[in-house]
């Protein structure tokens, strides 16, 4: 009897702790889902019958393939150089075990307190040849004008820099901090063992984090795939149709608030959900990131 | 158990409560003896908005909001759907009148009724952007953006040219400057600039709606083949600047430079972008504007036009009336067009009135300003009616085009006729979209 008191306690506690996140998924996650669903077949210019034509006029949207084709090879880039430069940084932080690591794990957070619009004005006096601190640079290699750099074919790179810059510098704290979880047993074993610093790494520490890098893919996939403020910022108050619908959030934005489409927006925004939600699903399912609360070096030591 | 379903309830009430709060906040419309309109307004007509609203306070109730033009048709189409909030009169770019006038949208009344004959006929050709394909008035055009010839006059007389009345005539200095005065410019081309100040002149079919379902798109006419070709080697030979005339790098390296012989450009360039000391800066005494050059072989020395904005009367209007008093005010007004204090301490409308009674009285201030070498004036009233007619206004977004799909395409290699079929071929796409059938003829 008082272990079921105890366990409904638990559950209203646990009701209580999770009330907050469930109002704010319902409100803000589910309910404009179920809204963007309901509002799909609504009238518009593009679509002027109505219905779940709506699909197939955004996949034949003249913008649709364009913004795929940047997407794609930003992605290409970004995701990637990410993963590759965050892991093999997060691995050298913890090699070294001087007294400047601290002053290190700062110097990764400082870019990343430049994002979004502050990043986009940043670049762009960086990149502008009038304006540039590092003018002398960009002349070596031949630049003295704007259009030379800023240019619609080159924002895949530029995009790519500005995102990587943005959000390496969390993400290799965070990856630390997943390095840190690792026993220092296994470590000081695999040290006995013989076991050479770049072994170590790669041998090791890698396959025992290999699910936070699995998770950091998915969340850096998932925010590539939906990259909106620096184009728009870009478009809208730097050169003026730079990035026009350079993306698929731009493209939705583009067709709800200039050509009033809101059935279109609504059926980008549903098919830019499903991506992400694999993901997700592979990282809660294939992965035993959300197993109970075990470290990776109790674990093994469980089963050693 | 009834503790565990008291806090189900609780947050049920709380949810509750947050969504009835939620309704609670719009005001409950109560039918006053008065009339009441709502203004939505730029920020360079919101002091004239504001001046409006205080004179009529005992007769009206004038509530002023500025906002955001871009997002006007997807609140239009909220609107709609909950079937209130609508504003009687909102200040937009040209090109809202198609936008609004559509049977989907229906935010835009026809006006005619609204205003005796006499007040239409003293617009004169200025309002005629507004005639629907019904020959009905959609609009009240606010002002002109009719681009006029600007011009150094120092430069000019150093250099030893004459006004050119003759489009050959300026190439012909442009081809001048290439040769013996490197460095010199004859202006940006990125952007509409292009447009307003060459296409649209020339005649070049790019925004032509013949109706309401039907648009003649052609960046192959010969109207527009001219342009290309004759400014082709000019830029090439760097005369003509394919960045935006709002560049950073222009600015710095022309515009501030003292290196602008003369531009082609709207009314509002002298005071927007020639003088502004964050813009170009231009010394005093040197500028001043000519009528447009003439295409040879043309009878009319048209121009185009960069920007003008309108003013739009919902058809959900209790107060059309007081709605069309408001527009006539700002066009006509000497106390909205002379008087009225800006933010930045200059006084009246910023931009050329559409409006003929309106345009005597703002005329009185042009001429009486010291800083052009003479008033620009005469050569923007000379152009105030030569506003080519065949673009019109189109339910498509025409000046995002330009900096979406002309100015990259002129950025990447300079190919003017490369950037305008790749505009023409962006507005096809956007105009089919929205069930225009395009045409080359």
């Amino acid at each position: 009897m008082a272990r079921v008191k105890k366990y409904k306690q638990r559950k209203t506690l646990m009701i209580v702790m999770l009330a907050p996140y469930l109002l704010l998924l319902l409100f803000l996650g589910v309910v404009p889902l179920i809204m963007a669903f309901f509002e799909i077949p609504a009238k518009s210019l593009t679509n002027p019958n109505g219905g779940f034509d709506a699909f197939w006029i955004v996949l034949h949207d003249f913008r649709f393939a364009t913004a795929a084709k940047h997407v794609g090879g930003f992605m290409l880039i970004f995701v990637p150089l990410m993963i590759v430069f965050v892991i093999g940084m997060a691995l050298m932080l913890d090699v070294n075990n001087s007294k400047w690591k601290k002053y290190l794990r700062l110097a990764y957070i400082i870019p990343a307190s430049v994002s979004g619009a502050v990043a986009v004005l940043m670049w762009y006096v960086i990149l502008e040849p009038t304006l540039s601190p590092f003018k002398m640079v960009l002349r070596f290699f031949g630049i003295k004008e704007a259009t030379q750099i800023w240019q619609t074919q080159n924002l895949v790179y530029i995009l790519a820099i500005m995102a990587f810059f943005a959000m390496a510098g969390n993400w290799i704290l965070i990856q630390y901090g997943s390095l840190q979880s690792i026993s220092t047993e296994i470590v000081e074993a695999a040290r006995v063992d013989g076991c050479t610093g770049l072994q170590l790494a790669l041998r090791i520490k890698l396959p025992l984090i290999k699910k936070y890098v699995i998770y950091m893919g998915v969340l850096v996939f998932a925010g590539g795939l939906q990259i909106f403020v620096e184009p728009q910022l870009l478009t809208t108050s730097v050169y003026n149709g730079i990035a026009n619908a350079w993306s698929f959030d731009q493209l939705s934005y583009s067709l709800a608030f200039t050509t009033g489409d809101f059935g279109g927006a609504s059926a980008l925004s549903i098919m830019l959900l499903v991506p992400s939600l694999i993901g997700a699903l592979l990282v809660i399912f294939k992965t035993d990131m959300f197993d109970e609360a075990k470290t990776p070096g109790k674990k093994l030591q469980g089963e050693g | 158990m009834r503790q565990h379903l008291k806090r189900k309830y609780s947050l049920i009430a709380a949810a509750a409560a947050l969504v009835i709060g939620g309704t609670m906040v719009s005001p409950i419309a109560a039918q006053a003896a008065k009339p009441s309109i709502l203004i939505w307004v730029d920020a360079p007509r919101l002091p004239g908005a504001q001046l409006y609203a205080k004179i009529m306070a005992p007769t009206v109730n004038v509530k002023v909001e500025l906002h955001a033009q871009g997002d006007l048709l997807a609140k239009v189409q909220l609107f709609n759907r909950i079937k209130k909030g609508w504003p009687d009169v909102v200040f937009g770019p040209p090109n809202d009148v198609a936008v609004l006038n559509n049977p989907l949208i229906n935010d835009a009344m026809a006006l005619d009724s609204l205003l005796p004959a006499s007040t239409w006929k003293a617009f004169g050709n200025g309002n005629n952007w507004c005639k629907g394909a019904d020959g009905k008035t959609y609009c009240i055009k606010n002002d002109l953006a009719q681009t006029v010839l600007w011009y150094n006059t120092a430069l000019f007389k150093q250099f030893g040219y004459t006004v050119p009345t003759k489009m050959s005539e300026l190439f012909a200095i442009g081809a001048d400057l290439a040769k013996n005065h490197p460095g010199y410019s004859l202006g940006a081309l990125g952007d509409q600039a292009a447009n307003s100040s060459y296409f649209w002149p020339s005649q070049c079919p790019l925004n032509a709606a013949k109706s309401s379902t039907r648009v003649v798109i052609n960046s192959h006419d010969p109207h527009c083949t001219r342009v290309t070709k004759a400014l082709q080697p000019l830029i090439d030979a760097k005369v003509y600047d394919p960045r935006s005339p709002f560049d950073a790098g222009f600015i710095k390296d022309v515009g501030q430079a003292g290196k602008l012989v003369a531009n082609i450009g709207p009314s509002w360039y002298g005071d927007f972008v020639l003088r502004p000391a964050s813009s170009y800066a231009v010394k005093a005494g040197e500028w001043t504007a000519a009528p447009m050059p003439i295409w040879d072989g043309e009878k009319v020395n048209y121009s185009g036009e960069y920007g003008g904005g309108i003013y739009t009367v919902s058809p959900h209007s209790k107060f059309p009336k007081e709605a069309v008093a408001f527009a006539m005010f700002m066009v006509g007004d000497k106390r909205n067009l002379v008087t009225v204090t800006n933010p930045d301490g200059s006084h009246g409308a910023p931009t050329f009135p559409a409006y003929g009674p309106g345009n005597k009285l703002w005329a009185a201030k042009v001429n009486a300003d010291t800083f052009w070498a003479s008033s620009p004036y005469p050569a923007m009233a000379a152009q105030a009616n030569k506003v080519f007619p065949g673009e019109k206004p189109v339910r498509y977004d025409t000046n995002g085009a330009w900096g979406a799909a002309f100015s990259p395409a002129l950025a990447k290699d300079g190919n003017l006729q490369g950037a305008l079929d790749a505009y023409a071929t962006y507005i096809s796409n956007l105009a089919q979209q929205l069930g225009y059938e395009v045409s080359k003829s």
